[in-house]
């Protein structure tokens, strides 16, 4: 991989003496001071850089690079409230410079948004300016990517190539995206993906359903900054309360793997990979499992479980209450949460007393059935009860506002009544557009809405699978195994 | 640490004679020197040996082809199971030695391993392979056709906690079979633990060992053990 670094052969034959020149001996030629090689800069430089360079070609003719470059010159100058250089090689786009070498102030992020092979002219230039990390749009074959390689003897990072989704920092409002009108608000989701078309539609998603994320990165071809890298600075970054890795092969499953368990000792990891029908598939499923990271199914189910993980705490225990204003979906409730190996949880007597005395109507049997009639008082005297239930790990609130008395207004006082619990609850509302409603009213809130129990039921699962992991890290470590087995011996 | 070295030392003595592959007695001291119980196995070159090592081992015992070139023992008819007297034994070692020349004409015979013979238990099937991108991983699955019909393995990284291990024991579809079913007392799941472990372990810290395979493993009622009826391990190459 590193042939350029190699040293050159030593020299076998005897060395000749020189001839006595003849013509004038010429003025010796300095050789330029080159930064010595080393080790690289933190990856924080990609995120979080003082100053931004954006290199384009206004006027290329080939490809995608000219749209992105003016998405991304769009982007940053709308949201990024840092200082944003932008080169035009073509010299035409106005406010922006023709050279690299124009920029006096610090840059520590260059996004090269080039055609192919410009991108290989200008990637010295621009390592040159100082920089310390590198967004690398075009994509590239084994040969070219080893020249991009190049840029590292400064220690630059490289993020790609091609990666043309970039990175975000919603804090900074930093974008460099081939995609417009798609910042999303700023939250404790933490993205990383290694294809670009994936992570945009995790993004798109995200916008439309009002879903905070801390920062976004996609990962492209990876010839240098990888998964575990990337996992091990966000494992670290307090504004990403939750990592979600969307990923295909990583190069090293050890390097990845140790990173992995390691922030998921911190915070939640959510992973989703394809390739189940695959065998090699089964040994990172392995890995997944070994380093506590949770897997998902897909695009949905990953902001699904994020988003819980992020609002929520960790659930203690299995044992789950369903609080409905109907039947029909409670059942259907019962049954998605079985799916997912949580269990009904037998009320204490108090709870029930409680639910009783003030509303003898409510069947207060677990599923708790509400009745069609139950508005925002209901609920609320019923979940105080509920959740101060020892017996209690979680619950599923249903409220369904068609086929029942129930407001949308009622949802803006049950959620009052949530935020002051500690336990984990996440809000069902089924159908279409009565959830439109109720999660318009909930998405500010720290309460996750549903518009099914199915989807429901795996964010709660998620939340006992990480309630699993942190009394895991309570727990002892585990002994080595050294000596002989006591068990197996005489029968 | 003492077992590591003796396990090197004996990985090399295998080099030495330039063999991959290690014959099932050799897999069997070396796991044993791992901590992982298994039967008493030894090489007879003939007979006479055979028989003076059933007498040590105690009867009954099991007799085995011993050759590098032969993988599938009972698939040339090479093992013959519960002798129970040297006259059985004598019978055997010549019933296997014609088979064998019958079935696999070619083969370089050293001989057969006398082995301990255990009760029949519910068996399973402990592996290790090396993982192009992850390296050592341990393999779990229910013996016969539930690893080579139905598929139901499970997968962990070496090395493992003993969580990783009981997890990986419980994620086979036939785990009921172990825990017991319809009255039959559960198996002995923490000794099994304990062999995937140190498989795990053995795999981790010894880097020479590229392939292992413990199928039978006898897995006995709980609180009685398993034991590693058949080994094979592959080193690296070079």
């Amino acid at each position: 991989m590193f042939k350029f670094f190699k040293k050159k052969p030593m020299r076998k034959k005897p060395i000749k003496p020189k001839p006595i020149r003849k013509r004038p001996i010429k003025p010796k030629v300095v050789p330029k001071r080159v930064a010595p090689i080393r080790k690289g800069y933190d990856v924080k430089a990609l995120f979080e850089p003082s100053g931004v360079v954006i290199v384009g070609a206004s006027d290329a003719k080939t490809g995608t690079a000219p749209a992105l470059f003016r998405s991304a010159v769009d982007n940053m100058s709308r949201t990024y409230k840092g200082k944003t250089y932008i080169i035009d090689l073509s010299g035409k786009m106005e406010g922006a410079f023709k050279d690299v070498k124009k920029i006096r102030e610090k840059v520590e992020l260059a996004v090269l948004a080039l055609p192919q092979n410009l991108v290989l002219k200008n990637v010295k230039k621009v390592a040159d300016a100082g920089v310390r990390a590198m967004v690398v749009s075009p994509s590239y074959g084994q040969e070219q990517r080893r020249e991009l390689l190049g840029a590292k003897k400064q220690g630059v990072r490289i993020l790609g190539p091609n990666s043309t989704m970039g990175v975000i920092n919603t804090r900074t409002g930093l974008n460099t995206s081939l995609e417009r009108e798609m910042m999303p608000k700023q939250g404790g989701i933490a993205i990383i993906s290694q294809s670009n078309s994936v992570g945009a539609a995790v993004l798109d998603l995200a916008c439309l359903r009002g879903i905070g994320i801390s920062k976004f990165v996609s990962l492209g071809d990876k010839i240098d900054v990888d998964e575990a890298e990337l996992v091990n600075y966000l494992s670290n970054d307090d504004d990403a309360r939750v990592i979600c890795i969307s990923m295909g092969d990583v190069r090293d499953g050890r390097k990845f793997v140790d990173a992995l368990r390691a922030a998921a000792e911190k915070k939640p990891v959510v992973v989703l990979r394809a390739g189940i029908a695959r065998l090699e598939d089964r040994i990172y499923d392995a890995a997944f499992k070994q380093a506590r990271a949770i897997r998902v199914r897909d695009v949905e189910e990953m902001l699904d479980v994020a988003n819980a993980l992020a609002k929520q705490p960790p659930m203690a225990g299995d044992k789950i209450v369903i609080i409905s204003n109907a039947h029909g979906p409670a059942v259907l409730a019962m049954d998605a949460m079985h799916r997912e190996g949580l269990t009904l949880a037998k009320l204490d007597e108090k709870t029930v007393k409680g639910i009783f005395q003030r509303y003898p109507d409510i069947d207060a049997a677990n599923p708790i059935d509400l009745g069609m009639e139950a508005r925002a008082k209901q609920y609320e005297l019923v979940m105080k009860n509920v959740l101060a239930d020892p017996n209690v790990d979680g619950v599923i609130v249903i409220n369904m506002l068609k086929s029942s008395l129930l407001d949308v207004d009622d949802m803006r006082a049950i959620a009052e009544v949530l935020k002051k619990f500690k336990k984990p609850v996440v809000d069902v509302a089924m159908g279409g557009e009565s959830y439109v409603l109720v999660h318009d009213v909930l998405k500010d809130t720290n309460v996750p809405a549903y518009d099914s129990p199915e989807r429901a039921s795996r964010a709660l699962k998620a939340l006992r699978m990480y309630g699993r992991v942190k009394e895991k890290s309570k727990a002892p470590p585990v002994p080595k195994v050294t000596k002989k087995p006591k068990a197996a011996r005489k029968r | 640490m003492a077992a590591k070295k003796s396990v090197l030392e004996f990985i090399s003595s295998i080099k030495a004679k330039k063999r991959r592959e290690l014959l099932e007695f050799e897999a069997k001291k070396l796991i044993s020197i791992w901590g992982i119980h298994t039967t008493h196995a030894e090489l007879a070159h003939d007979v006479q040996e055979a028989v003076k090592l059933a007498r040590e081992i105690k009867y009954p015992v099991v007799l085995k082809v011993a050759s590098p070139d032969i993988i599938h023992k009972s698939d040339v008819r090479g093992v013959k199971v519960g002798l129970s007297s040297e006259l059985d034994v004598k019978h055997a070692f010549e019933e296997i030695m014609a088979n064998v020349r019958a079935n696999k004409p070619n083969a370089n015979v050293l001989g057969v391993t006398v082995q301990e013979y255990v009760p029949p238990a519910r068996e399973v099937v402990v592996g290790m392979v090396h993982d192009k991108t992850f390296g050592p991983t341990v393999m779990f699955g229910l013996g016969g056709v539930w690893v080579d019909v139905m598929k139901d393995v499970s997968f962990r990284l070496a090395p493992l906690t003993r969580d990783d291990a009981l997890e990986m024991i419980s994620e086979v579809k036939g785990y009921p079979l172990l825990t017991g079913t319809r009255g039959a007392p559960p198996a002995d799941i923490e000794a099994l633990a304990d062999i995937i472990q140190r498989v795990g372990q053995l795999a981790a810290e010894v880097p020479e060992i590229v392939e292992m395979d413990l199928n039978p493993v006898f897995v006995f009622d709980k609180g009685k053990g398993a034991v590693a009826v058949d080994a094979r391990i592959v080193l690296r190459e070079g």
